[in-house]
């Protein structure tokens, strides 16, 4: 027969050879690796304050005959620590998901079973193939007040532990991040970018559950960003940007009456329209190329896509100015 | 029944629908407003689980996708007329137990009964749009008489609470339904809801 046995990490574990008595002759091995007498108390194996790295296949064998008298599999590993549970609605009104994950490791496995309960109601929550730790729910009511009472119940064979969350239909309503971001130089105006974004794809009806979009910018040399929220429409034009400077934009979204912001887009790059040179000399080209801040005679270049901007926090309603600081700092540029 | 699909129809249920839309977002600032002042001032807690409260519509809909636009209008007006009802009660029912001791709250009441009033009445155009005739039974049913009055003040207190929460929800609900009717839809009174369905 194989054995399996789960012990928890330091605990002292004894491993008896089947039915061989305590004083007969044994050799146990761990991996395919003989086990040192020293680990032995007769025919048992005494592993004290056990690691996860001892877990392993082991095996007992007649000290003579060599023949297998007993075999486990050990498993060293902790019980669950309170699991970590997060639900929300990226395709309002369809319905909801949910997903969790474990704060720290067991290294054995682990059972999940999820409960998700309306009112008195009990509903089914579709395990998603990929990921794993995911489930999702169609909304059979909608503008509820009833809230909703999520348990995740995580079991292994060390132990168990669960967690709750409770909330109501509209405050786990948080959109994709908008998708196609794109941000193109206006000709002929170097104060101008022209950036235009669509809806997210899992987002399934925009017509009746409308978006807002918040909108933020900065040259690359700055920190501070600029803010604009729109209430509708999928573009806007920025009128302020400081000519030949590099810009990076994102854009956010939200359900127009209900719940929060999504994530910031991915995050594209767009330098303003600068006039071409007419007349350069070779050393002035050599210099505009080799300077950091550069930019003011170079042609326009394409969006360029960067990295996942931070997740966003509340909106602003107004655009931000920082007069002052912006303006100081472009001076210095200059110097 | 000429004229309910002309383009002067739908542009008139266009431009009702937009006005809609916009109230029902104001009429929802406001009501959220005043259930974190109500709660506030009667010491409950604005998150708190509440049982269903006899009389006030609840706003939660089953298959709300599937709802023809004269059955949106109508379980709309239903809802606004009785919480008409209601506000007039609980704005009474402050006067009686609070005088002039809290003044702002009973204005807020009587504000937001106004839009509520307002709204109704907006619905009650709508849906002479969409009955493309004059004024239809169902818009002469509204009087069923006051609801009935909770006993003590705890229970005045909870369905107040009650009262202002759906009619939050309503207000979400009422701006979905306008835009849903605002979508051109091949007749009036045919179910728009989203292509695919959930």
């Amino acid at each position: 027969d194989v054995h399996m046995q789960y012990e928890r990490v330091g605990a002292d574990v004894t491993m008896k050879c089947g039915s061989m008595d305590w004083d007969a002759a044994v050799t146990w091995t761990v991996n395919g690796t003989d086990i040192d007498e020293s680990h032995l108390n007769g025919s048992y194996l005494i592993l004290k304050n056990v690691s996860v790295m001892q877990s392993g296949q082991y095996f007992c064998y007649e000290g003579s005959s060599w023949h297998l008298k007993y075999q486990t599999y050990l498993s060293v590993g902790t019980p669950p620590k309170e699991p970590v549970l997060m639900c929300r609605s990226n395709n309002y009104p369809k319905g909801f998901y949910c997903s969790w994950h474990l704060p720290t490791p067991t290294y054995i496995p682990n059972f999940f079973n999820i409960s998700v309960i309306h009112g008195t109601k009990e509903m089914v929550c579709e395990k998603d193939a990929v990921p794993k730790n995911r489930c999702h729910i169609r909304y059979l009511q909608l503008f509820s007040t009833v809230k909703y009472k999520v348990t995740l119940t995580v079991t292994n064979a060390l132990g168990k532990n669960f967690t709750t969350l409770t909330f109501d239909e509209f405050a786990i309503v948080k959109p994709d991040p908008p998708e196609s971001v794109v941000a193109k130089p206006v000709p002929n105006n170097p104060r101008r970018l022209e950036v235009s974004w669509q809806n997210p794809s899992s987002w399934p009806d925009p017509e009746s559950f409308p978006l807002k979009f918040f909108l933020r910018y900065r040259p690359l040399i700055l920190d501070q960003w600029q803010h604009v929220e729109l209430s509708d429409g999928t573009s806007h034009t920025i009128t302020d940007a400081y000519a030949g400077k590099e810009y990076i934009i994102q854009v956010a979204a939200k359900d127009n009456d209900i719940g929060t912001w999504s994530d910031w887009s991915v995050a594209v790059h767009a330098t303003p329209w600068t006039e071409e040179p007419k007349h350069l000399t070779t050393e002035a080209q050599i210099t505009e190329t080799t300077s950091a801040s550069t930019s003011s005679f170079m042609a326009p270049p394409t969006t360029k896509i960067c990295d996942k901007g931070a997740v966003v926090g509340s909106g602003a309603v107004a655009v931000c100015w920082t007069a002052g600081l912006v303006m100081a700092a472009y001076s210095v540029l200059f110097i | 029944m000429a004229g309910a699909d002309s383009p002067t129809a739908a542009l008139q249920r266009r431009d009702l629908c937009a006005r809609g839309i916009r109230l029902a977002g104001k009429m929802r600032a406001d009501v959220v407003n005043l259930l974190d002042a109500y709660a506030e001032r009667q010491g409950l807690d604005a998150s708190a689980s509440v049982a269903a409260v006899e009389g006030v519509p609840p706003a939660a809909v089953e298959r709300w996708d599937e709802q023809t636009g004269t059955q949106r209008l109508l379980e709309n007006l239903a809802a606004y007329r009785a919480f008409r009802a209601l506000l007039a009660q609980m704005l009474e029912e402050h006067r009686e137990q609070l005088g002039e001791a809290d003044a702002a709250l009973g204005r807020a009441l009587a504000a937001v009964l106004l839009q509520v009033s307002a709204f109704a009445y907006h619905l009650e155009e709508l849906l002479r749009l969409e009955s493309r005739g004059p004024r239809g039974d169902e818009e002469e049913e509204e009087e069923d008489g006051p609801p009935p009055r909770p006993h003590g003040l705890f229970e005045q207190k909870l369905r107040g609470l009650g009262v202002l929460r759906e009619l939050a929800q309503w207000a979400v609900r009422s701006a979905r339904d306008l835009r849903q009717l605002a979508k051109p839809s091949p007749a009036a009174g045919s179910a728009t809801g989203p292509a695919e369905s959930p």
